[in-house]
């Protein structure tokens, strides 16, 4: 292997391009395509120039040149970052979501190379979809031997509830993705194909979104074949093929299992850029066979579902009857013709790696065609005369073949990891043929394809960064327009793999931008501009029922976790001065902290141990199981808030989940470092700082970034109520507590109360009960003022009148104005104000009931699990 | 014989069910040995959008919402079906041939009745099952020979057991601790078949509750009942389609149905796809259930 020199690139000595990436690429593996140099790498390949694509890439980098690539790597970062691109890695609500990995360089594909795939991909398509609809109707392919029953009916993503179902609009497929590699030859060969819920096509566009703005010259160069008419077909393919009664206008929607999923970020990309409503199982329901979204505003019609839920948990009354990710009677409303699922239920069979070795036969029997796109050649083991050629392909040591499972792990069918012949020793070897021998069916044998390497550029080399390759695959989509033809995006995921090989994205992959090269300038689509906006216009913004719950719990646990904290941070700045002397002040402390389970009950007061309870206070911070202090409210507000995800915009998001991880890693910290032991206390005022301000941040967000819809209102109103509870109930223990009898204690409320400054300049040094009463009852100006609280629950409440026939009118009763004059709460010289007394009392009580009405009228039933009976 | 049946269900539920999905196989279907003269489905509360069809397997079967809040759910199933002697035939083949026939060979025709071959939910094929079936499976015997000596197998070694199992009990379970109800016997026999290669299909239904004088009152006679059924090729032609029904429980067998006094409900891979009431709730955590099943000469 030649050395790689290290040279300094800087934007002042532009290097010559070409020589440059001849030195600094070692090249693919031998044995593998080579992208950048278009040819088989073999060893004597490092000098051989880059090919005509990459040529014309390089060509058009700009002034800086080969200089910059790791300037743009950086902006890469910032982009995906910035625009909140995430993967779950198999979801754990506290587990942070993984940035998307997204490489620098798009893999290129030539005109005439993509015309190949495209026609190829085309005809695959077309065969699928009769497939489909043979094995649902007729059944003749199996009748007439070209096909094994075995692959469909034994198939278990094959449904039998819906054989016999037509399906709605003439097509069962809308929607299929094909994994490609680039073989040793350099054509395009099929690895396997993806029909249930196929994933990429939020991700790509976000990819294409961001490298193409990367490099703008060798974007218009190449030129590039542009993405938005290909969503647009699949959009108005789904609309015109939707079972709309006249005058209807078409709602689909994008079903998704959920946040937790990890594909849930493009789920609402999706959902946005192709102008759908995003909904979850729970959201939907089937009235008379036709199903509908319940929302706000009562429920809406649904006539199409592009569905990211994979099938057997569609529908619990007919499919698995624990899935909670499906909507009983879902069936039953397909196969009446009342909705269009995307794809139709039952498409899994298709997914099968045994299928492609029958292809080439059906490709004849049922098009009179050969196939123009080839596929690796499959091996079923459940046709005896198969058998044979399989364990021989097993066992070459040259080219190698994998033995994979037919079918997904289901039930009592135990699945397997794929395993290569080559890396088989004699005896795993016999082992294998054993197994294949007693369950024959339940195993295909594939050749290995050594798939092609794209260039990468590894910013984190040593010296200035360094081009690697990665092996490639590439994953093309084929959608159904309103004609029922099929279209094939041009572009494509491409799947980047580790040095060993092809990772999925779940075990550390990376991706790339696809550019296809278009025939001619003139052939560039450019009618529809790629940007943020939405292919197809939205509907009027529907709020779910369930959308609106989560909104009003993440208002309530908002207030509730900056109310929890100022308490906390109140508390240990008054237990960690030097006078500890206001016995009231403690006394009042301790209550308001037991009230709100900032400690737990058995803990002694602070007058009566100050260091215990202090303890008790900054442990209780992070303890999410035996208190409700800040880390309880948090992780529940962060909890509501992703369940709305797809309404906040990047950053929110980010900030929410910053602010949570950053709280718990100083705990996690001290953990790591003494198991069971407490951060010291100014380490525990010090997160609360931080805090603070990033709670002051999502304030900020969800006021000023938030579309001001009822939804939004919910949210609201959740605060204020929290906030009325909370600064009602503080002011009458403080007065049970006699606390404005001492200046600690008056200062104290005031902080609580967030006022401290409004009350130094309107009142300077006039401590009376009365300025007191003004500020926080009374004032119409004070956003922490009772008054100003209910003025603004009110008028939520007034605004959500027409979703439930003025019932909210009832609730806004509840809230009287207090009366302007403090004094009439508070009269001068009285020990004992009844009047105020009882209005806080009041205010507390109407709290409660508000928050009751509003659950009773709009959330009834939105978080309620369904279970099964009668299996 | 001419016969009526009732099949009333009952759940009582603690919380109130808010809103319900339900789908039922209550409806007897139509056979060679067996025609339906009257049916009648009564759901109380009532149910919006009663839907009659039919499965994927031919079987009569309904749907339908509740939406009102409801504690009690009554659902009473009357039908009066006439049914007949069943068929005298006689296979001949051996049991390694018909399994050769349901094995995939290129361009060879594929039998539809294959679909029957494959493990399912509740009959999943174990080498267990194939073990315990090959003392009656010697090289060379007739499947019916074969198979109705497995049913007798099962029916001599086996106990039944009323409340021993239930429906989550799987046949692998049932066939270790040799016990069960008539549910898990049709299912290990179903796993047997198949295991084997063969190819075989669960059916639901009832018999009749007090049997004709002189005669002993079968097992199983006061709820629903259920048997399995062989596919023999050979006989495919014949009005029953080649279908050898065998009831474990009370070692019967016959070709259409075990006998006259037996009545068919519907049949699938197993009892998954024929379950008679099957729901889901929204509320009503906590439920109880009462069954009953009178099956009695029509008058």
């Amino acid at each position: 292997m030649p050395d790689i020199p290290v040279s300094p690139v800087t934007p002042d000595t532009p290097p010559d391009p070409m020589n440059w990436l001849r030195m600094h690429t070692q090249g693919a593996p031998e044995g593998h395509w080579d992208e950048l140099r278009n040819r088989l790498s073999a060893s004597a390949d490092p000098a051989h120039p880059p090919g005509l694509l990459w040529s014309d890439f390089v060509d058009h980098l700009g002034p800086e040149g080969l200089g910059s690539l790791n300037q743009r790597m950086a902006s890469l970062r910032r982009q995906v970052r910035d625009n909140g691109i995430t993967y779950n890695v198999y979801a754990q609500t506290d587990q942070p979501q993984r940035p998307w990995a997204l490489d620098l360089f798009p893999l290129m594909i030539g005109a005439q190379a993509w015309q190949q795939i495209e026609h190829g991909v085309r005809q695959r398509m077309a065969l699928l979809e009769h497939i489909m609809a043979d094995a649902y109707g007729p059944q003749t392919l199996v009748a007439r031997g070209l096909l094994p029953a075995a692959l469909v009916q034994g198939h278990p993503g094959y449904l039998h509830p819906m054989h016999g179902a037509a399906p709605v609009g003439g097509r069962y497929l809308s929607l299929a993705a094909f994994d490609l590699a680039r073989g040793p030859d350099g054509l395009w060969w099929l690895l396997s194909q993806r029909t249930q819920a196929p994933s990429g096509l939020g991700y790509l566009l976000e990819n294409r979104l961001i490298v193409s703005r990367l490099f703008p010259e060798a974007f218009e160069a190449l030129p590039v074949q542009r993405l938005a008419a290909t969503y647009q077909a699949l959009v108005e393919g789904l609309k015109a093929r939707a079972p709309v009664a006249t005058g209807e206008a078409p709602h689909i929607a994008l079903l998704t299992p959920g946040p937790y999923n990890e594909t849930y970020f493009e789920h609402a990309y999706l959902a946005r850029y192709l102008g759908l409503t995003l909904v979850q199982a729970e959201d939907l329901t089937l009235r008379g066979e036709k199903i509908y979204l319940k929302t706000l505003q009562g429920l809406q019609r649904v006539h199409g579902l592009l569905k990211r839920v994979d099938d057997t948990w569609l529908d619990p009354l007919e499919l698995r009857a624990d899935s909670a990710l499906g909507v009983p009677g879902l069936l039953q409303a397909v196969r009446a013709g009342q909705v269009l699922v995307a794809n139709t239920p039952g498409s899994g069979f298709l997914e099968s790696n045994a299928l492609l070795g029958f292809m080439p036969a059906l490709a004849q029997a049922i098009l009179g065609e050969e196939l123009v796109l080839p596929a690796i050649p499959s091996w079923w083991c459940g046709e005896a005369a198969a058998v044979p050629a399989a364990l021989q392909q097993l066992a070459d040591q040259a080219q190698g073949g994998v033995v994979k499972p037919t079918y997904p792990s289901e039930g009592a069918r135990q699945g397997f990891e794929p395993r290569l012949g080559r890396q088989m020793d004699q005896r795993e070897r016999d082992e294998w043929a054993g197994r294949i021998l007693r369950d024959p069916e339940a195993h295909t044998v594939q050749s290995w394809l050594p798939p092609s390497h794209l260039p990468v550029w590894d910013d984190q080399a040593a010296g200035d960064g360094a081009l690697q390759t990665r092996p490639v695959i590439l994953r093309v989509f084929a959608v159904t327009d309103a004609h029922g033809h099929w279209q094939v995006l041009p572009g494509g995921l491409a799947r980047l793999g580790t040095h060993e090989g092809i990772a999925s994205m779940q075990r550390g992959g990376s991706s790339a931008d696809v550019w296809v090269q278009a025939p001619s300038r003139e052939a560039v689509n450019t009618a529809t501009l790629l940007g943020q906006t939405a292919v197809s216009a939205p509907r009027q913004r529907l709020v779910t029922s369930r959308a609106a719950d989560n909104l009003f719990w993440m208002g309530r646990y908002s207030e509730r976790t900056e109310n929890t904290l100022r308490l906390a941070r109140l508390g240990l700045d008054v237990l960690g001065s030097a006078d500890q002397s206001s016995q009231r002040l403690l006394g009042w402390l301790s209550r308001m902290a037991q009230r709100h389970g900032l400690v737990q009950a058995e803990v002694p007061t602070a007058q009566q141990s100050v260091r215990v309870f202090e303890r008790a206070l900054v442990s209780g911070l992070w303890d999410t199981q035996q208190t409700t202090s800040v880390g309880y409210n948090l992780r529940a507000l962060v909890r509501a808030a992703n369940a709305v995800r797809e309404r906040l915009s990047p950053e929110h998001a980010q900030m929410l989940e910053q602010t949570e991880t950053q709280f718990f890693d100083l705990w996690r910290r001290a953990e790591q470092a003494q198991p069971g032991r407490v951060p010291p206390t100014p380490l525990a005022r010090r997160s609360l700082q931080q805090t603070s301000q990033q709670l002051a941040a999502l304030t900020g967000f969800q006021t000023d970034r938030m579309s001001r819809d009822d939804g939004w209102r919910l949210l609201s109103m959740g605060r204020h109520i929290e906030r009325l509870d909370f600064l009602a109930g503080a002011l009458a223990l403080a007065m049970e507590a006699r606390l404005f009898k001492e200046q600690a204690g008056f200062d104290g409320l005031l902080n609580l109360f967030d006022s401290t400054i409004s009350f130094h300049a309107q009142y300077q040094q006039s401590r009376t009960p009365q300025a007191l009463v003004e500020l926080l009852v009374t004032s119409p100006d004070n956003p922490r003022s009772l008054a100003w609280v209910a003025q603004t629950l009110r008028s939520r409440l007034r605004r959500i009148e027409h979703l439930a026939d003025g019932a909210t009118h009832r609730l806004a009763a509840l809230l009287p104005d207090p009366p302007t004059d403090p004094l009439q709460l508070w009269p001068q010289d009285s020990a004992s104000p009844e009047a105020l007394t009882a209005l806080l009392a009041h205010y507390r009580r109407s709290a409660r009931e508000v928050a009751e009405g509003l659950s009773g009228l709009f959330f009834t039933h939105s978080g309620q699990a369904a279970h099964s009976v009668g299996l | 014989m001419r016969l009526s049946v009732q099949h009333e269900t009952v759940y009582d539920y603690r919380p109130a069910v808010e809103t319900a999905q339900h789908t039922a196989h209550l409806q007897p279907r139509e056979t060679a040995l067996q025609r339906v003269l009257g049916f009648d489905l009564q759901i109380c509360p009532a149910p919006e959008g009663l839907r009659h069809g039919q499965d994927a397997f031919g079987n009569p079967q309904a749907w339908w919402t509740l939406l009102q809040t409801h504690t009690q759910l009554q659902v009473v199933a009357r039908s009066e079906v006439q049914t007949a002697a069943p068929l005298a035939l006689q296979g001949s083949q051996p049991w390694e041939a018909v399994r050769e026939h349901f094995r995939y060979r290129s361009d060879q025709p594929g039998d539809a009745q294959t679909r029957f071959v494959f493990g399912s939910h509740h009959a999943p094929l174990d080498e267990q099952f194939a073990a315990f079936a090959r003392s009656c499976f010697a090289p060379g015997r007739t499947l019916q020979e074969a198979a109705i000596d497995l049913m007798h197998t099962l029916h001599r070694d086996f106990t039944y057991a009323s409340q021993s199992t239930d429906v989550h009990t799987p046949a692998l379970q049932a066939l270790q601790a040799r016990r069960g109800v008539c549910q898990d016997f049709a299912h290990i026999l179903i796993a047997c078949l198949r295991s084997l290669g063969l190819v075989a299909r669960y059916v639901s239904g009832y018999l009749l509750t007090h049997p004709p004088e002189g005669q002993p009152r079968l097992v199983g006679a006061d709820a629903s009942h259920a048997w399995a059924s062989v596919y023999l090729p050979e006989l495919a032609g014949s009005p029953c389609g080649g279908w050898l029904d065998l009831d474990p429980t009370n070692d019967r067998w016959g070709f259409g149905a075990p006998g006259e006094d037996y009545v068919v409900v519907a049949w699938g891979r197993d009892f998954a796809d024929v379950s008679p009431l099957r729901g889901v709730l929204q509320g009503g955590q906590s439920h109880t259930l009462k069954v009953g099943v009178s099956v009695a000469p029509a008058a």
